[in-house]
């Protein structure tokens, strides 16, 4: 998994049945002290995370088809929780 | 799933059955301000939900198998979303 932060919505209306109803974001992934690192993902939120929160995105392949309950979920990039708080300290 | 533009499109008689009836675009991955980012790659789009131009959302890895109804195909990247807009 990765941190990212939350910073776009994607709006469309048609979509694969796997989509309707679930908000899509743009998600920029971060290192741990915030700093942007690497290319955006588009991403599923299923935590009810909003633009500008830090969250914790991934998903092993067929994840989001437990996740959401679909027989079918051409779902990879999940966020799956909304990051609180970080203790992180670099080793050099 | 990454965003990409449709830029071109790709017609074959003789491909895997799964393919048959299934339209190949050519992606041109993009960032969210709609900048080009990385080399063109070859889409599925079992569900007929791009055309030209179209801004779309695709999944890829095998997850892009999820895409089409009988969940399978060899395929690892499959058009999901035809984007209206981004902010």
């Amino acid at each position: 998994m990765f941190l990212a932060k939350v910073s776009k919505i994607v709006h469309s209306t048609a979509k694969h049945e796997a989509y309707s109803g679930k908000p899509v974001f743009i998600v920029q992934p971060i290192d741990p002290n915030g700093e942007p690192k690497g290319d955006e993902w588009v991403a599923v939120d299923y935590v009810g995370s909003g633009i500008g929160d830090i969250v914790v995105c991934g998903g092993a392949p067929g994840v989001a088809k437990d996740v959401f309950g679909l027989d079918l979920a051409p779902i990879r990039t999940l966020i799956m929780a909304i990051v609180d708080h970080i203790d992180y300290r670099d080793i050099d | 799933m990454k965003l990409g533009k449709v830029i071109g499109r790709v017609w074959a008689d003789r491909k895997v059955k799964q393919l048959h009836s299934c339209r190949l675009h050519i992606i041109q991955p993009m960032t969210s301000n709609l900048r080009k980012k990385g080399k063109p790659l070859v889409v599925a789009d079992p569900q007929n939900i791009a055309g030209s131009n179209d801004i779309v959302v695709y999944v890829t890895s095998t997850d892009a198998t999820q895409a089409f109804d009988s969940g399978f195909a060899p395929v690892n990247a499959s058009v999901v979303e035809l984007v209206d807009s981004i902010y």
